[in-house]
């Protein structure tokens, strides 16, 4: 090779590994963690290992169709084969997949290994959106009181989280391809996924296992905040319930949701015109029994399932890419004003099913005794839609 | 058994017509050997062959628009062609079409084609129950096609993993047409795996001991024992399925204390031996292909059979490998892994086998040939991305992505379907008499391999940049950047598509202008195995004179000497083909026995799904299908698989002299 | 390292490498075995010739019943996987009643005997006897229907649905496709003993008798396997 082409080799390959800087949010060579990194480090080897047969063979396969070509030459021998060849042949590979096979096992079982963990997060599949809950735990630098959101898990950093999951109807899987494998949540089980993030930011992750009309649609993320920031996220979360200042807008908006949205989402402190807490009921509404919790709905930053962003795009892709140092700043900002994706929000309050497919059409849930799978569309006035919004804007 | 004489000569046959027995008192035999009803009624494997493959053709266009649907759908983001409702049922019948109404009776068109002649046997073991297999498939494809135009295909994923198969979360009759469609086609499976295994087993020529069999043979016998113990197991799944669905039963439901693993289980252990039943009659095809076109024997036969005996063995030990995510701990996990890996060692050896079978020949580079080659190549880049996730935690990454998709795309496009193109333009003027086009040929060769590495080629990228399967949309917010941004390589996949498709065009288009080509040589590549032994399109009996055979590659033996001495081989060619084919018409037996046709076969292939529909609208049409089916038992009995002497009435007055072996049988 | 040939041209030898064998062929020389195994004994019999030595239909069988054993395998799998899944009071310990269905896995037994018999009188082409047994084992199998149904509907009676439970839907299952292959089996006996009647049967009449003989053997064992996993052992 000429010193030329060995200069073109090279930025050829530095061209390609200057593409893989900002790949796709889910890529699965791009560790962000010890769970992900382990596997990585076992999977680059075996894909190289592949990489190296397979050209080896290629080479064999080309040399071989342009040098015995019919040229004119004789018939050859009819040899049938060669025994020791053959032999040989057959326990390269299997010496090569011996050499494979034994760090794979050993990584098996670190995988699955669960007696280190330092902080429970619990998570249920249901069609189509993941919720996240914290039980009462030492763990997590210690939880005193449940903690129930949706769509993002917020985990703290260097902290080896065990997710435990399950599911309320069909088969999920749940899986941030930066921090660790997918693991299937199956309905009657509970399956578990160690998790855990080197540094603070967004992890994307999307249900891997086909759950029925809108499985594309059912997304997640998984977000790490250092120690301090993830204490205030805990604190925020079981923050008392502030309600709207009366005769504004999200005061409208309170009655809008009692009266349209407060049957199937909780909004924890919400009281009636009694003072009596709502308790919603989405077991009675629901095929799958349970709605996403909406008490700190603006500290989230996706809605319906993690499908649409609450931020405008120029706020997310500051949130999204913004450093290490900086990001749990800018998360716990959480919904404000100027950042809201109303275009999204607005779509998904006017006709929900239109948005993401459900089964919601009335006359078709005789086999779910009437009960709709996902948001039905609630006829909701672009009024009533102004002061919803207004409402949730404040739930943070 | 009865022998209809006839004259050795094989000119001018004058053979008394002869109008058959009745069943029942008063349905006449079928006899017609022209028209539909020639075909219809027939019990001849090599026109059950020839039905079966242009019945899977068809079923490979209308899962291949289904592909296109999809890559259309996906081309860009937040695609709009299909609704998710669409797409769902979309890629579930596409999955479904591919593997049991194509890839699956377009082997048994080989299997069903080729066995007998090439072990030199007349037919199959049991005529009639090779057209009812033949019938009972095509009706049961149709059946669960039909479900399009009966309130939507099936939604739930060719898996159908519970519990997203029952009723709630599946209301329409899709998946009902699914199951019941799927029962009908594994009985035509189930009959014919035992209708082959008996005949390879029983039928052999005089000569043809197992070790002398063609590899073709071999694969399809090790296809046949996997089918007949595959089948069972997703039978019971489906009747567990159809009992759920439809009588209140429990088996996959979570409220009432259901396991959803037990249906994964049972799927996988019918799905793996299914990967395996896709892919070895490919295998088969191209070992026979290559040292044809390589002048040279298939290097290391014995390994090449015992590999592929091997692989259905450990085929039945590593379904849990589909089930790494699913949650069954890390032994299980360990052990399937490890099992895993061991499966890739036959599978290397083939692939050892047929670049050796290359090596030190003299290659000539048909369509057949380029396309057997092809299969080498695209095979083993899927075999090795098999082995990136038979790393069970490497596949806890790479399951239920694109990844996959690519992987079993190149498995099963890159093996099953270009070893089956292969089959085609090789044994094309074996079947019809007529030469493909080579020139077309290659131009379908060269687009399908473009296409397919285009259009699956990217999917490794997308799989790796975490784009899920089954999505009836992506967003561009988790395409990413730069090089292996998502956006440009599902384009690039759905180009492939269009590539492909124009590939799969050619050849139709191949097949249709055959029809005015001038009659094929009787051994148009130099072949080497029986089937090639007599003339083509074979008589209906196959053989003149039934072969003895003295070795493997007994017409290669025939027409070339070896004139070497000790270990120094020559061949020197003796005779050519036609020379030895003629020699063989020459040597006519006297007497040469062939089934009789037989209307049962269709009659109680067609009441199976009229008791299908009769599941899903009216029981009174479940009584009216099972009456068909009774009705048809019964005439079968009764018939008798042969035509006695004793049944046929007198020759009809001057009857038509010219018809060789009416109704013979 | 030797090239190896295998398989040099020949002349025609037995399965095992042996030269051709006429007497293992029934006396037929290797010249009259040519079409695809038929010749003719002395007698002017048609006899067929297969490669095995195993009649086709007898090997088809065989390959059916093996088929049958992974069916059969699946549902006793899904059995033995949903067995304790029913409530306190409707499980094996409140239903089985072991005096009666032993009596009627008896009954089935002793169809096994009789169906030996019938394949014995018609390998001895008594075809007399071989109508009576014949008969006979119908009978017997019909009798253990009945048991079945009685059985069923004593069960039902108690409160055991179909859909009961897990455990009621998959026993059902298990036993009620057993029910079916002995039903199947029974109309098959009848059959075969009206076509022997009328001359109707094709091809070798023991045969077809031995043929009927192995399935119904098989679904009998199939029984024993149900009747000890389901009914004798324990939850």
């Amino acid at each position: 090779m000429t010193r030329r082409s060995r200069l073109a080799l090279l930025a050829l390959v530095g061209a390609l590994v200057a593409g893989c800087a900002n790949d796709a949010p889910q890529d699965t060579w791009d560790p962000a963690g010890p769970n992900a990194q382990q596997i990585h480090d076992l999977q680059w080897k075996v894909f190289l290992a592949a990489g190296v047969v397979g050209v080896v063979v290629f080479a064999v396969i080309g040399y071989a169709v342009v040098r015995y070509r019919d040229r004119g030459q004789p018939i050859p021998k009819q040899t049938h084969g060669r025994p020791a060849l053959e032999i040989g042949l057959t326990i390269l590979p299997a010496v090569i997949l011996l050499g494979v096979a034994i760090p794979t096992w050993q990584t098996i079982f670190d995988l699955a290994n669960t007696s280190d963990t330092e902080c429970v997060v619990n998570v249920t599949g249901q069609q189509w959106w993941w919720e996240v809950d914290y039980p009462v735990q030492e763990g997590c630098g210690g939880i005193d009181e449940p903690i129930v959101t949706s769509g993002q898990m917020v985990i703290p950093i260097d902290t080896k989280v065990l997710v435990r999951g399950t599911s309320r109807d069909v088969i999920h899987s749940f899986w941030i391809p930066r921090l660790n494998g997918k693991k299937d949540m199956v309905p009657g089980r509970v399956h578990t996924l160690r998790m855990n993030a080197d540094e603070p930011g967004i992890y994307a992750g999307q249900c891997a296992e086909f759950c029925g009309l809108s499985h594309a649609n059912m997304r997640m993320e998984v977000v790490a905040l250092d120690q301090a920031d993830f204490d205030a996220w805990k604190a925020n979360q079981n923050a008392a319930y502030v309600p709207p200042a009366p005769d504004t807008a999200a005061a409208e908006g309170e009655e809008a949701f009692i009266t349209n949205c407060a049957r199937c989402h909780q909004v924890d402190g919400l009281e009636d015109a009694d003072g009596e807490p709502i308790i919603a009921r989405p077991d009675l509404n629901i095929w799958t029994g349970a709605a996403p919790n909406l008490t700190k709905f603006s500290t989230r930053n996706t809605f319906a399932g993690a499908s649409w962003d609450t931020l405008a795009p120029a706020c997310r892709d500051d949130v999204w890419n913004s450093d290490p140092a900086t990001f749990g700043e800018k998360y716990l900002a959480g919904v404000t004003d100027e950042c809201l994706n109303e275009v999204d929000l607005r779509e998904w309050l006017r006709d929900a099913p239109a948005k993401k497919p459900m089964y919601t059409d009335p006359e078709k849930l005789g086999p779910t005794d009437g009960l709709p799978r996902g948001m039905p569309y609630l006829a909701l006035s672009e009024d009533q839609i102004d002061v919803l919004i207004a409402y949730l804007l404040e739930r943070k | 058994m009865v022998i209809i004489e006839r004259p050795a000569d094989s000119t001018a046959v004058a053979v008394p017509a002869v109008t058959a027995s009745s069943t029942y008192g008063y349905l006449r035999r079928p006899v017609q050997t022209t028209g539909w009803r020639a075909w219809a009624f027939s019990v001849d494997h090599k026109k059950i062959g020839i039905m079966y493959g242009v019945a899977a053709m068809a079923f490979f266009l209308i899962g291949g628009i289904e592909a296109g649907l999809i890559r259309l759908q996906l081309a860009q983001p937040d695609g709009t062609i299909l609704s998710a409702e669409k797409y769902n049922q979309m890629f579930t019948m596409h999955a479904t079409t591919m593997v049991f109404l194509f890839v699956m009776p377009m082997a048994a068109a080989f299997a069903n084609f080729l066995l007998p002649l090439q072990i030199g046997a007349r037919d199959v073991a049991f005529p009639r129950l090779n057209a009812l297999s033949l019938w009972v498939f095509l009706f049961g494809g149709i059946f669960i096609n039909s479900s399009w135009i009966l309130g939507g295909a099936a939604d739930g994923g060719w898996f159908m993993y519970a519990p997203n198969s029952a009723v709630p979360y599946s209301p329409t009759n899709g998946i009902d047409f699914w199951v019941l469609g799927l029962l009908i086609t594994g009985i035509a499976s189930l009959a014919s795996a035992v209708n082959l295994i008996v005949t390879v087993l029983n039928m052999r020529a005089p000569g043809m001991t197992l070790m002398r069999m063609p590899i073709f043979t071999w694969m399809a016998l090790v296809v046949q024992f996997l089918l007949l113990f595959a089948m069972p197991v997703i039978t019971v799944a489906l009747f567990l399925l159809m009992f759920q669905r439809n009588f209140g039963a429990t088996f996959f439901s979570v409220e009432a204390g259901a396991d959803p693993l037990l249906w994964q289980h049972l799927f996988w252990i019918f799905g793996h031996p299914e990967v395996y039943i896709l892919v070895l009659p490919s295998f088969g095809i191209i070992s026979e292909v290559l040292p044809v076109f390589s002048r040279k024997p298939l290097f290391g036969y014995p390994f090449v059979v015992f590999s592929g005996a091997a692989i259905g063995f450990v085929g039945w030990g590593v379904w849990a490998h589909h089930m790494f995510a699913s949650g069954l701990g890390p032994v299980s996990v360990a052990v399937f892994s490890v099992a895993t890996m061991a499966i890739a060692v036959p599978t290397g050896v083939k692939i050892v086998n047929w670049t050796l079978t290359l090596w030190g020949g003299k290659l000539r580079f048909t369509t057949a040939m380029l396309f057997a080659v092809g299969l080498i190549v695209e095979f083993t880049v899927g075999g090795l991305s098999g082995v990136t996730h038979a790393v069970a935690p490497s596949d806890t990454q790479q399951t239920d992505t694109y990844y996959i998709v690519a992987h079993f795309h190149y498995v099963l496009f890159g093996g099953a379907v270009l070893g089956l193109f292969a089959g085609m333009y090789y044994w094309w003027p074996k079947a019809f008499g007529r030469m493909l086009s080579e020139r077309l040929g290659k131009w379908n060769f060269w687009l399908m391999i473009i296409g397919m590495n285009l259009t699956f080629g990217p999917m490794h990228i997308l799989g790796l940049q975490g784009q899920p399967r089954r999505m009836y949309v992506w967003t561009d917010y988790r395409a990413g950047e730069g090089f292996f941004n998502g956006a440009l390589w599902n384009m690039v996949a759905t180009i492939g598509t269009v590539i492909l498709t124009i590939g799969v065009i050619v050849f139709l288009v191949n097949v249709w202008v055959s029809r005015k080509h001038p009659p094929a040589p009787a051994d148009p590549w130099d072949a080497r195995s029986l089937e090639w032994l007599t003339t083509s399109p074979p008589k209906e009996h196959n053989f003149d004179r039934t072969p003895t055979v003295h070795a493997l590659d007994e017409f290669f033996h025939r027409k070339y000497e070896d004139v070497g001495e000790g270990d120094q081989h020559e061949y020197v060619q003796r005779m050519t083909g036609e020379q030895v084919i003629a020699e063989e018409e020459a040597n006519a037996d006297a007497h040469i026995h062939l089934p009789a046709p037989s209307y049962w076969p269709i009659v109680l292939a067609f009441g199976l799904p009229v008791m299908a529909y009769g599941v899903l609208y009216n029981v009174l049409l479940i009584a009216a299908g099972a009456a068909i089916v009774l009705m048809a038992v019964y005439g079968w009995l009764l018939e008798g698989a042969d035509a006695h002497e004793t049944d046929y009435d007198p020759p009809a007055d001057g009857g038509d002299s010219s018809k060789e072996l009416v109704a013979s049988g | 390292m030797a090239d190896v040939t295998i398989d040099a041209p020949t002349e025609p030898t037995e399965g095992d490498g042996t030269p051709y064998d006429p007497a293992a062929h029934g006396g037929v020389p290797e010249s009259q075995l040519r079409d695809h195994g038929i010749g003719h004994a002395a007698d002017g019999h048609v006899i067929h010739h297969t490669s095995t030595g195993l009649s086709n239909t007898k090997l088809a069988m065989w390959l059916f019943l093996g088929s049958e054993c992974l069916l059969f395998g699946g549902l006793i799998s899904t059995y033995m996987l949903y067995r304790n899944r029913h409530s306190e009071n409707l499980g094996p310990d409140q239903l089985w009643d072991i005096p009666f269905t032993s009596a009627s896995s008896f009954v089935l037994l002793m169809s096994s005997l009789t169906m030996v018999l019938a394949v014995s009188a018609a390998g001895r082409k008594d075809e007399r006897n071989t109508r009576l047994w014949l008969t006979v084992t119908a009978l017997l199998g019909g009798l253990f229907i009945a048991g079945q149904v009685y059985e069923f509907t004593t069960f039902y009676r108690e409160g055991l649905g179909y859909t009961t439970s897990l455990f009621s839907s998959s026993f059902y299952t298990l036993t009620g496709f057993h029910g079916v292959h002995v039903s199947v089996g029974i109309i098959m006996l009848i059959s075969l003993m009206a076509m022997l009647g009328k001359d109707k049967v094709h091809g070798d009449k023991a045969e077809t008798v031995e043929m009927v003989g192995l399935y119904w053997h098989f679904v009998d064992i199939v029984w024993i396997v149900i009747f000890t996993l389901v009914y004798l052992i324990p939850a």
